[in-house]
């Protein structure tokens, strides 16, 4: 298959500090990929930098044949990457329908938005997502009432109707209970039956739910990468996951 | 719609309805029209002059306050100088009104021009201001200079992610210093008196015609915020980081509404300035911008009835109380501001909706607090750079 | 023409001293709480009402100093207890009940000390003044302003660097959740600050009350220069203040004696704006690390 996303040299500085050291990374279409690590080994700056929250100090982002290095977000979600933050974030005062409504894949020019009427495709495809995070119960509810896990799912939602080509997952899981973990971890799984998923991911037990190929990024750069149970007997990421590493 | 498998999702689906406000409700256009008609039939049935320009002036703040709530209310940009796109609708209309008169009228010394340009020492218009003789001119630079100015300032500020507390205090800088121009170049604004003894328009034809004009542009506000445009402009103003992420040009949604804002405020000055007949620097000021700003909250703000209502009850209470309370009215007026930000936080209209909606499904505490929890979540951007204000901290 | 400009420039030090004194106090409130103090200006006017009672009173503005601290600040506890200490998390709406804050205040001290101007006289051994180069006279007054500016620099940065109460401030403003969760009592320290700026506002009164007619509406011009002053020189650092203050005083003396008034104040503002275009966070502004 071809490559959709390819990172290449990705450099990313804060005050001094590197925190992505000319990383060199790829995703096929089709592909869900998670991606793992110890805390501080630049997970998340990756997926900024390919959403276009932080400009890149050095390297390049290309995705489905276009350089979108720099672009502004709004730009790299045209292109077809939509992104899901670590914490949820849905419009809190909007219903749980309009959240939906709004991230519909469609025009996104202001005129076209003024004259653009809900159609019964739209309310029938807003309806079957609703009824996929299983949240069409609470569809006119405002998304302030929501739990949590209610959210997650809520932005899991909005990523599924904004039908991009990539999905970026910012550890969708994170302070749920296991069975909401178990819950979220299919959905993941079902997404990435027809989308390209790239996941970051602590939990081990969900890891092992959906992954079929596993990078392991260590302190800015690529430490191994292949399918799980071979990465994970790779003596080099045990090192790094059980502490015997360069730190002691 | 690429083909997610959803196929189990769509075999067992039941009816589901999604509660949606109709965008011009029944209620509201009959209500609408009834307050229509109880103000355009005053003229017939009331005698009293003093009532009859107060109504037309209500009428325009009415207008003003719901340029405010479309801003500040539904997209969450507080503006401290919108009283600029106000003072320079009133203006145009104004001075074009003034150069008319006194062609008719002409000065004590036999001038025709206008005293202020006389006491200056000017013999004649000016050729930059000749042009505005012509009142239609005058009417579309009313309309379109604020536009543009309000478009200006959005591709500045907006597009840097520059709003919140620094667009506030932006907004009030440049706001005075339109004042101070005003002032300085008296020659050619009247300075500090204004501009005052043209013909103006009152009666019951002209009240008519802002009757008109307001209607027209509340119905467009409704249609503008219950539009696909509206919602994504909520959630922008809601989320506005999600909204970036979400394929959304944040910036340029803001620039919208607020030239939006700006034509409305324009319309309004230049409705204000043919109706009362003076205008003065204090129009286009902060103040008169900031007590815009609490007619709405007292009405509602992210409501579309709420300006007007705020507008008619605050300034209604003004005209009456004002006289007898002497400065206690102003001690009253600072109470209000603190009232409506720590108690009466969505407003007249936005309390009673809340309390509509909800009736049946919880108790006022519920009310209470979720209203509590709404407002806490609309305002949280204070930082002047906003596309990494959620974002969690980046390793 | 050109030594004319740079007597300009000499004497637009009293003015960036103003600016320094007036905007010190906002400057820590909306640094460390994030909020504007729209009253601003009226404790300004307050702390030179202060000022015109101590001088009644037969005082001079040395003993008017920490009178108009003391007051002032308590006014600022009353304030920050009543009303600011519940919405520090809605900045645009802290905005709006300090504005009637603002209005109160104007209306209270109007009932209380009447419509009519005060004047309060400069202490006796800083009358008179020495001239610069150009002829141009510059009073001791503006001299005493300038080393009041630079000490009030000094004692708000002894404050923040080198007290413990400095030191939870510093937390608070890098960290607020991490530091709440350390044990610092966020909410007394922006109670402290908000009294801590109160009261250099009151200072700020004090002093300027013998180069101003003291009024009601005395403080609000104040208080918008202020705010320019922060958002040029950015939040968050007290450099931003000096910078800020430096710029926008000089520029305007200058620019003022060049064209006039008016269009010196709409350069700077250009200017302003166009800095904020190009750094929104103002020259100094406090950026997190990420």
């Amino acid at each position: 298959m071809a490559l959709l996303l390819e990172v290449e040299g990705l450099t990313a500085k804060v005050s001094g500090y590197t925190i992505l050291d000319s990383l060199d990374f790829s995703l096929e279409e089709g592909e869900l990929r998670v991606l793992v690590g110890p805390n501080g080994a630049g997970k998340t700056t990756l997926m900024s930098m390919i959403s276009g929250q932080f400009k890149p100090y050095a390297g390049a982002i290309r995705f489905a044949g276009q350089n979108i290095t720099g672009w502004p977000p709004d730009a790299v979600f045209q292109s077809g990457i939509s992104r899901k933050f670590q914490v949820p974030n849905v419009y809190e005062t909007l219903s749980v329908f309009n959240n939906v409504m709004v991230s519909l894949k469609g025009r996104r020019k202001v005129f076209a938005t003024l004259f653009q009427k809900l159609g019964g495709e739209e309310a029938d495809r807003i309806w079957e997502i609703l009824e996929f995070v299983e949240l069409a119960d609470k569809a006119n509810e405002s998304a302030d009432t929501l739990s949590h896990g209610e959210r997650q799912w809520l932005e899991l939602g909005m990523l599924i109707a904004s039908d991009p080509r990539l999905l970026l997952l910012d550890e969708p899981t994170t302070g749920m209970t296991e069975d909401d973990k178990r819950k979220t971890a299919e959905l993941i799984r079902r997404i990435a039956q027809s989308h390209t998923v790239l996941l970051v991911e602590h939990d081990m037990h969900v890891v092992r739910q959906i992954a079929r190929k596993v990078t392991v990024l260590h302190m800015g750069r690529r430490l191994a990468e292949g399918p799980l149970s071979e990465v994970m007997s790779d003596p080099m990421v045990r090192e790094v996951y059980l502490g015997k590493g360069k730190f002691q | 719609m690429s083909g997610i498998a959803l196929a189990d999702a769509i075999t067992k689906k039941p009816v589901r309805r999604v509660r949606r406000t109709p965008m011009l409700p029944r209620w509201a256009l009959i209500g609408g029209a009834g307050v229509v008609a109880l103000i355009g039939s005053y003229p017939y049935y009331g005698s009293n002059g003093y009532m009859l320009s107060l109504l037309g002036k209500f009428l325009c703040y009415a207008v003003f306050a719901l340029s405010i709530d479309l801003i500040w209310g539904f997209t969450g940009i507080l503006s401290l100088g919108q009283a600029v796109y106000f003072g320079v609708g009133a203006y145009f209309v104004a001075v074009s009104l003034k150069l008319n008169y006194t062609l008719t009228h002409p000065t004590r010394y036999g001038g025709k021009i206008p005293d202020f340009m006389e006491w200056n020492g000017l013999t004649a218009v000016p050729s930059f201001m000749a042009p505005l003789m012509s009142l239609p001119f005058a009417i579309v630079c009313a309309l379109v200079v604020p536009t543009l100015l309000a478009l200006l300032f959005g591709v500045i500020t907006f597009k840097r992610h520059i709003y919140g507390v620094y667009c506030a205090v932006i907004t009030l800088a440049e706001s005075l210093i339109l004042q101070d121009f005003i002032i300085e170049y008296q020659a050619y604004t009247g300075g500090f008196n204004g501009i005052t003894d043209y013909s103006n328009y009152v009666g019951a034809a002209f009240l008519w015609f802002i009757l008109g004009v307001t209607a027209v542009f509340f119905l467009t506000g409704r249609v503008l915020t219950h539009s696909r445009l509206g919602t994504v402009l909520k959630s922008i103003g809601d989320n506005d980081v999600r909204a970036e992420f979400m394929g959304y040009n944040v910036a340029n949604y803001r620039i919208f509404v607020f030239c939006v804002s700006a034509f409305m405020a324009g319309a309004a000055g230049a409705m204000y300035a043919a109706w009362v007949g003076l205008v003065s620097f204090l129009d286009t000021g902060p103040v008169y911008s900031v007590e815009a700003v609490i007619w709405t909250a007292v009405g509602g703000r992210g409501t579309i009835i709420g300006p007007f209502v705020g507008a008619f009850l605050v300034k209604g209470a003004e005209f009456f109380l004002s006289g007898t309370l002497a400065e206690w009215w102003q001690i009253l007026v600072g109470g209000l501001f603190i009232f409506v930000v720590l108690v009466l936080r969505d407003g007249i209209v936005g309390t009673i909706a809340n309390w509509v909606r909800r009736r049946s499904a919880g108790s006022f505490r519920q009310i209470a607090q979720e209203a509590d929890r709404k407002a806490h979540d609309r305002q949280r951007d204070w930082q002047a750079e906003g596309a990494t204000r959620h974002g969690e901290e980046a390793r | 023409m050109t030594q004319s400009i740079i007597t300009q420039f000499l004497s637009g030090f009293s003015v960036v001293a103003i600016l320094i004194i007036a905007a010190l106090g906002l400057a820590i409130i909306f640094g460390v709480a994030g909020v504007i103090n729209m009253a601003h200006g009226e404790f300004i006017m307050v702390g030179a009402y202060t000022a015109a009672v101590v001088g009644k009173l037969g005082g001079n503005t040395l003993v008017a100093i920490p009178v108009a601290f003391v007051t002032v600040g308590l006014l600022g506890l009353l304030i920050e207890r009543g009303i600011v200490q519940w919405i520090y998390d809605r900045p645009l709406e802290t905005l709006l009940a300090t504005w009637g804050v603002g209005i109160i205040l104007q209306t209270v001290t109007k009932l209380i000390f009447g419509p009519e101007l005060y004047y309060v006289g400069s202490p006796k051994f800083l009358a008179g003044g020495f001239r610069v180069i150009g002829r141009l006279p510059f009073p001791w007054y503006r001299l005493f302003l300038v080393i009041v500016a630079i000490l009030l620099l000094a004692l708000v940065f002894h404050v923040i660097f080198k007290t413990n109460l400095g030191l939870e401030v510093r937390a608070v403003r890098r960290n607020r959740a991490i530091a709440g969760c350390l044990g610092i009592d966020t909410a007394r320290v922006d109670m402290a600050v908000f009294v801590f700026g109160s009261g250099l506002a009151g200072i700020a009164g004090a002093v300027l009350a013998p180069i101003k007619s003291v009024s009601t509406a005395m403080g609000f011009p104040y208080a918008v220069d202020s705010f320019m002053v922060l958002v040029l020189g950015g939040v968050g650092n007290l450099w931003g203040v000096a910078a800020g203050a430096g710029l926008i005083g000089e520029a305007e003396t200058v620019l003022s004696f060049i064209f006039n008034n008016v269009i010196g104040r709409l350069l700077v503002f250009l200017f302003i704006v166009v800095t904020i275009r190009l750094v929104p966070k103002g020259i100094f502004g406090y950026y997190e690390r990420r």
